[in-house]
């Protein structure tokens, strides 16, 4: 590995200031668990490295905050799929949160940095998407919000600007029940890469929404209010017409060494199904 | 110019103040540094779990933390299970069981085992295969690695 | 008196170093003024070396030695264990994706890995070959100099060998058959993933060299690096720590000659540990493609078998032309079959040089074999386990003709594994079963001593030269010794890994260790226990003719004594020890295609109940059952975690295992996060392994070779469990979700 300088600010506004300084010279250190692999493999090189776990506004947590559940940036996995109110507000959340690697890397990696990695593949982010997240970032120009749709650019871009770093993702307490799954497709039982991820979200007036990854540069999320897909009666062939309109925006790599296009496009639409079935049944029992 | 910093850590009990490289891992610095080579290098990517540590109550893989990350924190690795020359149940599960093959996955899935029983004390199978699925082992002694932890577990209600 | 030891499981020797983590492999040994080693390779599958211009690396602080090729001897030395074929260091040109154009040797890993950075190679990316067609086709590139095999009809090909057995008149039986059944079978190319890697040391020793090894054949090593350095043998001190983890992968030698070249340059020690995705580079199975054509009558015996396979061997053969003849050899199966014809080939490429893999070449064919028989049941309407037991040879009958007849009852394993798995009851829609059987041949020549020493207390020093890489040896060899000389467990030591104090031991492979060096333990006890019967005649004034001594006891014509009894008056004031070595030995036969007729068969039979999930292609595992015939089992515990680990590991190239390459040859899935292992959440649900034991091995107390038949036929078994559950039927591994679903699209309707 390269060496490099490392700071550990005890401040927002010092970390703020330090990545308005040094701009695309430095990077951000939270769980590590791939800036660490990156630094090791070479394909990141830089200059000074901050450490944001030591900034106190930052301290690892969740809390339920005027109508949204608030998770602070340096909240790891297992203290996302362990929590209580993630789990009663969010289940499909707690249940992408539990398979993002072992035991070992969930100790570890951020909820945040799984998004600000923007990975295609980021497991949390289909549901995140599904249930609406709001990415807060605190930045040189003050604190901004960012609906989680808009933050994804492509792999390993955001709409974070210089200086900017997330402060915490909120999820607006869902007004109406909603039922959700979390499913995804991987080369075995023990903790894999997706080769699909893959959220759907039902709520009681009908909406569905649905958010998908590993098909493409970015998660995609799409959303049905017709109320067809929600529909337990619907017949399946209208189903499936509604999820080839929302699946059209999949374009799975040629290159990807996990899956070929063909198994994941016609994994998409198999786990869209499953996962849209379990959501209504999840609604239907109400919780 | 490898930039390097000050750091205090507790290891084992014992609290160490060290001058750490600033890109090393906290691997490098237990096998390099403290001479504790019970924690092993494989995959370098945080896949295999034959690094594991515990750091402040929770399993790592220790290849994918700074060391200076460690400042401050209290470490538990291999040599830490029982006090010197004698073996805490789990280890003597783990030989009871013939859960140890060649060995080298074994320090890291005690420390796994070790978590597991402390937060989980009457784990089921499937929580116990799930729980060290971080741990990569491949003599695949598996079933034995888990009838250690088993084993263990209902030891402790007695 | 105490119980017997034999079938008792006491705990491991060795186990105790490995739970407390004070066990030292080779990585974990620190050797003063130590100098760290990195490998400069290029990322490309093959590549002309214009020029190396090392100036900017030996420029950085620490830096002792960048080595080429041009600072060894000229020529640039090579070794192999069959042909002397690779060089220590790449010359002129680099054959795979990752052989070793340079190394630095530096005080810190630091200053080693920027420097090795450092490294210019101009270099020209030359065309690759890395598939069999592209190997054998007329046009291709030479992957290996001719002037290497000069007088080898072959060698301006890519063929290394090619090897013919056969009996019978094929083309007769062909004729007479009643149904003929052939196809075509891909094994992939897979890697050991030991979860320790390669770790390598050499240091100036006076006027020789110590090199510590992960080695699984320390003596084999000493051989090469004493040749190589123009050194005698006893100057040569080979250390070899029980690895952690071989699987084959560490059987022979690899990187000492850099590393030892490395340490008479620069009068220090060298250390160089592999990282895991070099240890991909370094080592793989040797891959294959099987043709298979089979003839039977309608009540499905075996008229003839013919067998094509073309093995993917790597750029330098190390030992895999070994594994081509060994595992071909006996490819037709564990079935008496009147006539066969098989031809064999080494295929030279541009991919990571192949070696020993648990299996040893039969797997491959095993794979082809097994799933040929699954398509004749079917054709034939004949249920897969009645095909196979109707083709069984008898215990003692001969299969391959002039070579060891069948020495186990193997229709008794079968009819387990069968039981075990509930075969022929009623199973629920959407599920299926599978069976297979696979036989490998042990040993066919070898040669362990062993010296054992009964000291004045009665505690044992055993010396044998096997590595303990997680199989057990030292535990089999304490309890045998325990077992005759009378002496508690505990207190037995077993010293290995040293060539300087540990007689000779030709290798630890083929799951030989159990029977030749535990029958060299046997002796060296037996040599003991003779010196025990002269000094009881002495002590009690009796002939030795009326004593035995065997089990511990002393046993003279009007009382039984523990062994201890004659021992210590026997020596006497002076005190003093008794020491006794053994051999034990198995010559090669000249005449025979292999050198030499099996010292044993491994042979196991492993049955499958498996679910598929038709939209995904999952395969789920409901029930693995396995059953090997391994004669005894000296310690069943160690056996038993053996037995399930080859199964599991078996699993892995059958679900999940492959290399992927680029266009150009290049391997993509370097390390641990695209190259897919088992985990603990990957197990069949139900796993059950029993073994079946006669006493009829030709090892200590009836026990035979084991570890690798579990392994052996799992591909074949979930495959034909798959295509029962659901018409597809599949010929290339592994079975990913994504081929399965590939495979069930493509299915005829049924």
């Amino acid at each position: 590995m390269h060496t490099f300088a490392y700071a550990r600010p005890a401040t927002l506004a010092e970390a703020v200031a330090l990545l308005a300084d040094r701009g695309p010279d430095a990077r951000v250190l939270a769980g590590g668990t791939d800036l660490i692999i990156r630094l090791r493999d070479g394909t990141l090189a830089p200059a000074i490295v901050v450490d944001l776990k030591r900034i106190a506004e930052l301290r690892p947590g969740i809390r339920e905050e005027e109508g949204r559940l608030v998770i602070s940036a340096t909240t790891v996995m297992t203290d996302v799929a362990a929590d209580p109110l993630v789990g009663r507000h969010f289940p499909a959340l707690a249940e992408a949160a539990a398979v993002v690697g072992s035991v070992q890397i969930r100790n570890r990696a951020t909820l945040a940095g799984n998004i600000c990695n923007a990975s295609p593949a980021a497991d949390t982010a289909p549901p995140l998407l599904v249930y609406d997240a709001t990415v807060v970032a605190a930045g040189p120009g003050g604190p901004r919000r960012i609906p989680l749709d808009d933050f994804f650019v492509r792999s390993g871009v955001t709409t974070l600007a210089r200086g900017e770093l997330v402060t915490a993702i909120e999820l607006p307490i869902p007004a109406r029940r909603i039922g959700a799954a979390h499913v995804r497709r991987t080369r075995r039982r023990g903790h894999d890469l997706a080769s699909v991820t893959l959220c759907c979200g039902v709520d009681e007036a009908g909406l569905t929404r649905l958010a998908y990854g590993s098909v493409g540069p970015r998660p995609i999320l799409v959303v049905d209010d017709s109320g067809l897909l929600a529909d337990p009666a619907a017949p399946a062939a209208a189903k499936a017409a509604v999820f080839e309109r929302m699946f059209a925006a999949a374009r799975p790599s040629p290159r990807s060494m996990r899956a070929s296009p063909a198994y994941r496009l016609a994994m998409l639409r198999v786990l869209g199904r499953r996962a849209l079935a379990t959501a209504i049944e999840r609604l239907a029992a109400g919780e | 110019m490898i930039e390097t910093c000050p750091i205090e850590l507790t290891v084992n009990g014992r609290r160490r103040a060290l001058e750490v490289a600033v890109h090393h891992t906290l691997l490098d610095v237990l096998r390099d540094d403290l001479q504790l080579t019970g924690t092993k290098e494989c995959c370098l990517v945080g896949e295999c779990g034959a690094c594991t540590v515990i750091v402040d109550g929770r399993t790592v893989d220790s290849c994918l933390m700074l060391a200076v990350e460690a400042d401050g924190a209290e470490i538990t690795t291999v040599e830490g299970l029982a006090p010197e020359g004698r073996l805490s149940p789990l280890q003597q599960a783990f030989l009871d069981r013939g859960a140890a093959q060649c060995g080298f996955c074994i320090p890291g899935q005690l420390m796994s085992a070790h978590a597991l029983l402390a937060s989980n004390p009457h784990p089921t199978v499937a929580e116990v295969q799930e729980g060290l699925a971080g741990n990569l082992c491949r003599c695949a002694g598996y079933r034995q690695i888990s009838a250690a932890v088993l084993a263990t577990a209902e030891g402790a209600e007695r | 008196m105490s119980t017997s030891r034999i079938g008792a499981s006491p705990t491991r020797v060795g186990g105790h170093g490995r739970v407390t983590g004070l066990q030292q492999y080779v990585a974990d040994i620190r050797l003063q003024d130590v100098l760290q080693v990195k490998l400069v390779t290029l990322d490309c599958a093959r590549a002309r070396i214009i020029s190396i211009d090392t100036s900017a690396a030996e420029q950085v602080p620490g830096v002792h030695l960048v080595m080429t090729a041009a600072d060894l001897p000229q020529p640039v030395p090579r070794f192999g264990p069959q042909f002397v074929d690779r060089p220590v260091l790449a010359v002129g040109e680099t054959k795979y994706h990752g052989e070793p154009v340079a190394a630095v040797a530096a005080d810190t890993k630091d200053a080693a890995e920027e420097a090795a950075r450092l490294v210019r190679v101009e270099h020209e990316e030359l065309p690759a070959i890395f598939s069999v067609a592209a190997a054998l086709d007329p046009d291709a590139v030479l992957v290996q100099d001719p002037a290497i095999r000069p007088n080898d009809p072959l060698a301006r090909t890519n063929v290394l060998r090619e090897h013919r057995f056969g009996w019978g008149d094929v083309e007769a039986a062909a004729a007479s058959a009643d149904l003929v059944v052939e196809g075509s079978y891909v094994f992939p190319m897979v890697t050991h993933f030991a979860i320790e890697p390669h770790g390598f040391m050499a240091a100036p020793d006076g006027d020789g060299i110590a090199v510590w090894s992960s080695i699984q054949h320390p003596n084999w090593l000493q051989k090469i690096l004493a040749k190589l350095l123009d050194l005698p043998l006893a100057k040569v001190r080979v250390f070899a720590p029980d690895p952690g983890g071989g699987f084959g992968g560490k059987q022979h030698t690899k990187f000492e000659p850099l590393v030892a070249f490395m340490a008479l340059e620069t009068g220090r020690p060298c250390r160089l540990i592999l990282t895991l995705e070099e240890t991909f580079q370094a080592v793989r199975r040797v891959s294959t493609e099987v043709h298979v054509r089979t003839g039977f009558r309608t009540d499905g015996t075996l008229v003839f078998r013919d067998v094509e396979a073309n093995y993917l061997i790597g750029a330098y053969a190390d030992i895999a032309d070994r594994t081509v003849s060994k595992g071909s050899y006996a490819s037709c199966g564990p079935y008496r079959i009147p006539a066969a014809r098989i031809l064999a080939r080494s295929i030279l490429s541009h991919t990571p040089p192949s070696t020993a893999f648990r299996g040893f070449g039969n797997p491959q064919p095993i794979w082809a074999v097994e799933s040929n028989m699954d398509d004749a049941a079917r054709a034939l309407g004949i249920d897969p386990l009645e095909l196979r037991l109707r083709n069984l040879p008898r215990k003692g009958e001969a299969f391959i003709p002039y070579d060891t007849p069948a020495d186990g009852d193997w229709e008794q394993t079968v009819r387990r594994a069968a039981e075990l798995i509930g075969w022929g009851t009623p199973l629920p829609p959407g599920r299926g079963r599978g069976l297979a059987v696979g036989m490998k041949s042990g040993p066919t020549t070898g040669l362990s001593y062993s010296t054992v020493r009964l000291l004045a207390d009665g505690s044992v020093v055993v010396y044998a030269g096997t590595s303990d890489m997680g199989q057990g040896a030292r535990t089999v060899f304490a309890q045998i010794a325990a077992e005759e000389l009378g002496a508690p467990h505990d207190w037995v030591t077993v010293v290995m890994g040293d060539t300087a104090v540990v007689p000779y031991d030709q290798q630890t492979s083929a799951s030989r260790s159990t029977v030749l060096m535990g029958n060299a333990v046997l002796r060296a006890c037996r040599d003991v226990q003779a010196q025990l019967r002269a000094m009881a005649a002495r002590l009690h004034g009796v002939d030795e003719s009326e004593i035995v001594v065997e089990r511990g006891v002393v046993r003279l014509p009007d009382r039984v004594l523990p062994i201890i009894d004659v021992l210590k008056p026997g020596l006497g004031r002076l005190g003093g020890e008794l020491i006794g070595n053994g051999e034990m030995r198995k010559d090669a036969e000249p005449d025979h295609p292999l050198g030499g007729s099996a010292a044993f068969f491994e042979f196991n039979c492993t049955a499958i109940e498996a679910e598929v999930d038709e939209a995904t292609g999952d395969v789920t595992l409901l029930r693995h059952a396995t059953v090997s015939d391994v004669g005894r089992a000296i310690n069943p515990l160690q056996v038993r975690a053996q037995d399930e680990g080859a199964a599991i590991q078996g699993l892995g190239h059958t679900l999940m295992e492959h290399y992927i390459f680029d266009e150009s040859g290049r391997i993509r899935n370097l390390g641990a996060i695209d190259y897919r292992i088992p985990t603990s959440m990957d197990l069949p649900l139900e796993l059950l392994s029993e073994t079946v034991e006669n006493d009829d091995g030709p090892g200590p107390y009836g026990s035979k070779g084991m570890s690798e038949g579990a392994l052996l036929c799992v591909a074949p078994a979930v495959a034909a469990a798959v295509r029962d559950a659901t018409g597809a039927v599949i010929r290339d591994l592994p079975l990913t979700p994504e081929r399965v679903w590939r495979a069930l699209q493509e299915r005829p309707t049924r």
